[in-house]
């Protein structure tokens, strides 16, 4: 039983920022009911990776299974809904309105990320939420908060990102000819905004446990981006760093990056005189070391040396494999470290000691190898006990445990 | 003086901060944000570096100053076991303690888990590493650049066919702190039910591993290992960001088949909306490489914040990529009181970036970053009930300043 275990939330989300709050709560024990639209479910459930199924008898001859089979087979739905109950809510109706209303009477929190305007039109207007449900936590996730400018009303991560200065100055040491990059896979954004999200509702519950006083929560993903660079943004804006075009604008230049090595890559990460003299150890004393003056780095850190340098990284980890290099490389203080993919996370010792990856069986997928969250609580560690719901398996258990709860 | 009550969820939790650089502070200022009082233990002996980094003044350093507003700050000598002393009673009287030291170094100070918990047994005891607590590789050290090398996230960020470039050399510590904090709390809210507190184990490779949860679940599921692939997306075309005028940039996430006719309409592009090659996003997804290409082309003339108004207007996702400039002008992030005014012991004001969330009763965010040891006396008089002469005594031998 974990941290959480006696909130109630009900998740109204239907893209990732949202599901991905639901799951952080949800992994450490609070009942998250997810609602659904009848047949279709969460968007969610159409976006890949998709498990590939051992074929049944079924598949291809009944419409219906294989329409029902597909909306299960959604690797990331299973990912973010783990240890949530699904019901199914046609929230376009006035029926299906009022019977939310009374779902909100039996839970803590409210979580929804649709776009700003939606929550008023099924009767949880944030403007008068405290007043007319002044015990209710409701936590809207948003592109720009809950006033967004008008040319600012259609968002995706993408051009989120892009206004909260990680897209313009993603790459570092960016090539001026090519386009800035999205960052990570598709969701960063979302996952970014989802933290900030958990945080503000788990505080939130924390302090309505003493005043029995709800509140609402309004999350920006600009925001969340970009007070995730406040280390050089709040200087920028305090008037202490200069404020430029540049794309290099938030970089630290000199010869740190990423480098092909025979398996893969590397990363270097090179700033004090440390570095430099376990570099210079790590390779031997190479004659091309000598002709740098000591602490270049900080004091005379031209483009031309840091492209020297580079180059003479670049030579020598294309004949080292990654795990050795770094292994032989943090001994010295040498911060080089592997660059890693999924499948190296699946068979790296660190993340099998530290049990990153949870066997989990879906009722569809099959068993297979999630990964989990980065902290490890030593009295209430967050835990995967259910896979993520069937479209509408909990509908009759979430809805009939209304009965006990009329007026 | 006595605790400054800002209100705010979190008013009355006492935070005690072992913390350097960027990650660690992060989680206290988050915690600050959220109403807490937090402390940060702070020597002259063992400076955090952004109190010195590029600076002559330790108290007008402004990268400190960006990390660390609405906090407190106590100067007590951690390499001497009077200094150790009172930090264990400091922690007697403190709910969090977070500790982002190298691998291995609080325990080397005596302000192990084992320690602290045997003064206050139902501390929740915050630990943050690259890898961790534990595990082969904890010994490892590195900067947030390597956090997401590790982690699996870099490794998706670059062009097609190319070595990944990864993303921009500051990101990662913030996310890091992020993780924390929420663990934290929720340990907070379990000991509020309970009265037991914990040890709280977090890694910063894994929170890089969590950012691309979906990525890890293909390869968990079809043994798929995903490699960059530029600004495509497997559910949107086109995708990216393009060349305006004056070198600007704008990015564009097209969702639907009719906001591609809307794209292209606002493009003043109607050839686009025609050819048959981008009828369908199963036919953009085809041919992107062309897709992009044409695309690029029609913008290049294009001002870029003009373009994204025109677009949004037709009921595209579009927006200027923002320079610093722009993210610093940002009249929305203004009106929201992202950017907001704070102030120092000594009246002067300035600007900090803000939480990223409102909320009702939130917590008011009023007070700069403190001076080092501007804390002491309600530290050491108020928490800890030490006398003037006691207080001296610290003074004089070098304990507190």
């Amino acid at each position: 039983m974990s941290a959480l275990r006696t909130f109630k939330v009900l998740e109204l989300s239907e893209s990732v920022a949202g599901e991905y709050c639901g799951k952080l709560l949800a992994d450490f024990g609070a009942q998250v009911i997810k609602i659904e639209k009848p047949g279709v479910g969460s968007p969610t459930r159409r976006m890949g990776p998709f498990a590939r199924l051992t074929p049944s008898p079924l598949m291809g001859e009944d419409a219906s299974f294989d329409s029902r089979l597909n909306l299960e087979r959604s690797g990331l739905f299973a990912y973010l809904n783990t240890n949530k109950h699904s019901a199914t809510l046609d929230l376009s109706t006035a029926a299906g309105v009022a019977t939310l209303a009374k779902l909100v009477d039996a839970v803590d929190v409210v979580i929804d990320d649709h776009p700003s305007g939606w929550l008023k039109s099924v009767g949880l207007d944030p403007a008068t939420i405290e007043t007319h449900r002044p015990s209710l936590v409701l936590c809207s996730i948003t592109a720009f908060g809950q006033d967004p400018p008008p040319d600012r009303i259609h968002a995706e991560d993408l051009t989120v990102f892009h206004t909260s200065g990680w897209g313009y100055h993603t790459p570092s040491a960016s090539n001026e000819k090519l386009p800035p990059l999205k960052g990570a896979g598709r969701f960063m954004v979302s996952y970014e905004a989802a933290l900030d999200a958990s945080l503000c509702v788990t505080a939130a519950l924390y302090e309505r446990m003493h005043s029995k006083l709800g509140r609402f929560i309004d999350i920006s993903k600009q925001a969340v981006m970009a007070s995730r660079v406040d280390y050089v943004l709040g200087q920028m804006v305090a008037g202490d760093m200069d404020v430029t075009t540049r794309r290099t604008a938030f970089d630290l230049g000199g010869p740190a990056g990423i480098f092909r090595c025979l398996d893969g890559y590397a990363y270097i990460w090179m700033s004090a005189p440390a570095h430099w003299e376990g570099l210079r150890k790590l390779l031997g004393n190479p004659e091309w070391m000598n002709a740098f003056p000591e602490r270049w780095m900080e004091l005379e850190c031209t483009p031309e040396r840091v492209a020297q340098c580079r180059h003479h990284l670049a030579e020598w980890l294309k004949t080292q494999e990654k795990e050795q290099a770094s292994a032989a490389a943090q001994k010295l203080g040498v911060t080089l470290v592997a660059v890693n993919n999924a499948s190296d996370l699946q068979s790296s010792p660190q993340f099998q000691h530290r049990q990153f990856f949870a066997r989990v069986n879906h009722q569809v997928q099959g068993p297979a190898h999630y990964p989990t969250v980065p902290y490890k609580l030593s009295a209430t560690p967050a835990k995967i006990e259910s896979s993520a719901p069937l479209l509408g398996q909990h509908t009759d258990t979430s809805l009939s445990a209304l009965q006990g709860q009329q007026p | 003086m006595t605790q400054r009550l800002r209100g705010g969820p979190l008013q009355g939790v006492r935070v005690v901060e072992l913390t350097k650089v960027w990650a660690g502070p992060y989680v206290g200022k988050l915690l600050a944000f959220l109403g807490a009082e937090v402390i940060r233990i702070e020597s002259m002996e063992s400076l955090d570096v952004t109190r010195t980094y590029g600076v002559k003044d330790i108290n007008n350093a402004p990268g400190f100053q960006a990390v660390n507003p609405q906090k407190l700050s106590v100067q007590i000598d951690m390499k001497t076991p009077a200094g150790i002393e009172l930090i264990l009673d400091l922690l007697r009287h403190s709910d969090i303690v977070v500790e982002n030291l190298r691998p291995g170094a609080i325990d080397r100070l005596g302000l192990g888990y084992a320690t602290v918990k045997a003064t206050k047994p139902d501390i929740v005891f915050v630990s943050m590493g690259m890898h961790g607590n534990d595990g082969p590789l904890a010994y490892q050290t590195g900067y947030a650049p390597c956090f997401a090398a590790l982690g699996g996230l870099s490794s998706l960020v670059g062009y097609e066919g190319e070595p990944p470039a990864g993303m921009n050399v500051r990101y990662a510590d913030s996310t890091f702190g992020t993780a924390a904090a929420f663990a934290a709390v929720a340990a907070l809210t379990h000991r509020r039910q309970t009265g037991v507190g914990q040890f709280i184990d977090v890694s910063a490779v894994e929170t890089m591993s969590s950012m691309v949860g979906d990525a890890l679940m293909d390869f968990a599921l079809n043994k798929v290992v995903q490699d960059c692939d530029g600004n495509r997306h497997a559910e949107m075309a086109p995708h990216g960001a393009y060349r305006c005028l004056n070198d600007e940039w704008i990015a564009v996430a097209v969702s639907s088949d009719s906001a591609w006719e809307a794209f292209a309409g606002a493009l003043n592009a109607p050839e686009l909306a025609d050819d048959a090659r981008f009828r369908t996003f199963a036919d953009r997804q085809v041919n992107e490489a062309e897709l992009e290409r044409m695309i690029a082309r029609r913008t290049l003339q294009r001002d870029a914040a003009e373009l994204a108004a025109a677009l949004q207007h037709s009921g595209v996702a579009a927006a200027k990529s923002f320079s610093s400039v722009d993210l610093v002008a940002d009249q929305h992030l203004w009106g929201r009181g992202f950017f907001r005014e704070v102030t120092d012991r000594r009246g002067q004001a300035r600007t900090v970036v803000g939480p990223s969330w409102n909320m009702s009763r939130a917590a008011a965010i009023v007070d700069a970053a403190p001076r080092l040891g501007e804390q002491n006396a309600y530290v050491f008089g108020d928490i800890l009930g030490l006398s003037t002469e006691e207080q001296q005594r610290l003074s004089a031998t070098g304990v507190a300043r």
